[in-house]
């Protein structure tokens, strides 16, 4: 055990020197006020959107599509006419998000979003477990769970691609949208799509991560801290995923 | 292993896995209990829908910080420091909706 084992706890000394007076390491610190500003740029984001929002008038209610029902190739042009999809009017989500893969032309609201929000949760699960097992210096469950997290986050990665190219091949970008005003696809992207750059990194930290538990790095040093710092990480990619599913999805 | 270092950290409670369990079941639910509210409410466009999966994503991200995030059993003053600044994100929100009312007033 190195000297500060010895130290005095005395509340008094708490600011003394000599120890970390949070109780944390100097890194975790670190993280944690990263996080703090990076979600400060997600809010400034979610806000944007919801000030936008805020300007358009909602959508007609939807009496023509039921779910389960099957859906025509020309759906956009139909909801169109239909009024469904007009630039004056902030379009329905359950009518944008229907598509699933290898269910083409069913009408399912919303069902691949949530799939992809439960695979969320599930990496967050499996990134738990494995900081848990790093406290017992279980290595081998370690390895197991950040596997899964892996897997985990590069099956979310595939389910946006897969939603994202759904959306340009029907028009959609920065500039056009056949679904109504051109601020929610636009908005839909840039926030979608900073959510998934970070997504994409916390996989490649979580890679990193995962080679140097298989190297025994974490081993030799004593403590497993490195996959808590990227667990805090990956936990908050899961927070703001949370607040992307209600505001853009739900609201 | 003579190179092995100490490092500082608040200690997880003996039922660590069975909190996890029990946050990753409250999470699932809450999904659920949203996507079901959606479709319920579907043609509504009140505010309080609004509030209400405002409310519930709120309570999801408690659960994510305390249990997830270890936030529970860390000191309360670095609770205090990561929780506090949020409450710029309430004043941001006031000022972009105001601003949106009479944007929307505008059109």
């Amino acid at each position: 055990m190195s000297n500060t084992a010895t130290l005095t706890t005395d509340s008094k000394q708490t600011w003394g020197g000599g120890k970390s007076p949070l109780s944390i390491s100097y890194g975790k610190l670190m993280m944690w006020i990263f996080l703090l500003s990076d979600a400060f740029t997600f809010s400034s984001l979610l806000v944007a959107y919801g000030f936008v929002r805020f300007t358009f008038t909602s959508s007609l209610p939807n009496a023509i599509v039921k779910p389960f029902s099957h859906l025509s190739h020309s759906f956009t042009e139909e909801m169109q006419k239909a009024g469904m999809f007009v630039t004056e009017r902030w379009p329905s989500p359950e009518l944008v998000f229907n598509h699933f893969p290898f269910l083409h032309g069913l009408h399912l609201p919303l069902m691949f979003v949530s799939l992809m929000t439960f695979i969320l949760i599930g990496s967050s699960v499996t990134m738990v477990l494995a900081v848990e097992a790093g406290h017992r210096m279980a290595k081998k469950e370690v390895e197991r769970y950040m596997i899964w997290t892996i897997i985990g986050g590069a099956a979310f990665l595939g389910c946006q691609a897969w939603e994202w190219t759904n959306l340009i091949m029907d028009g959609a970008s920065l500039q056009s949208n056949p679904f109504g005003p051109t601020a929610f696809a636009a908005l839909f992207f840039i926030v979608t799509g900073f959510h998934g750059t970070h997504v994409l990194s916390g996989v490649i930290l979580n890679i990193i991560i995962y080679i140097n538990v298989v190297n025994d790095t974490y081993e030799k040093r004593g403590h497993y801290e490195m996959v808590e710092k990227v667990g805090l990480y990956w936990h908050f990619v899961d927070l703001v995923w949370v607040f992307v599913f209600t505001f853009f999805y739900l609201i | 292993m003579e190179h092995t270092e100490h490092i500082e950290h608040t200690e997880s409670p003996a039922n660590m896995k069975k909190q996890i369990m029990n946050t990753f079941y409250v999470l699932t639910v809450l999904t659920i209990v949203d996507i079901g509210l959606y479709f319920l409410l579907l043609s509504s466009h009140s505010i309080f829908k609004n509030i209400l999966f405002i409310f519930l994503g709120l309570v999801k991200a408690f659960y994510i910080v305390s249990v997830f995030m270890h936030m529970k059993f860390e000191r309360k003053f670095l609770a205090s420091i990561i929780v506090l600044p949020m409450l710029f994100i309430c004043f941001l929100i006031w000022l972009a909706l105001t601003e949106a009312g009479y944007t929307f007033g505008l059109r």
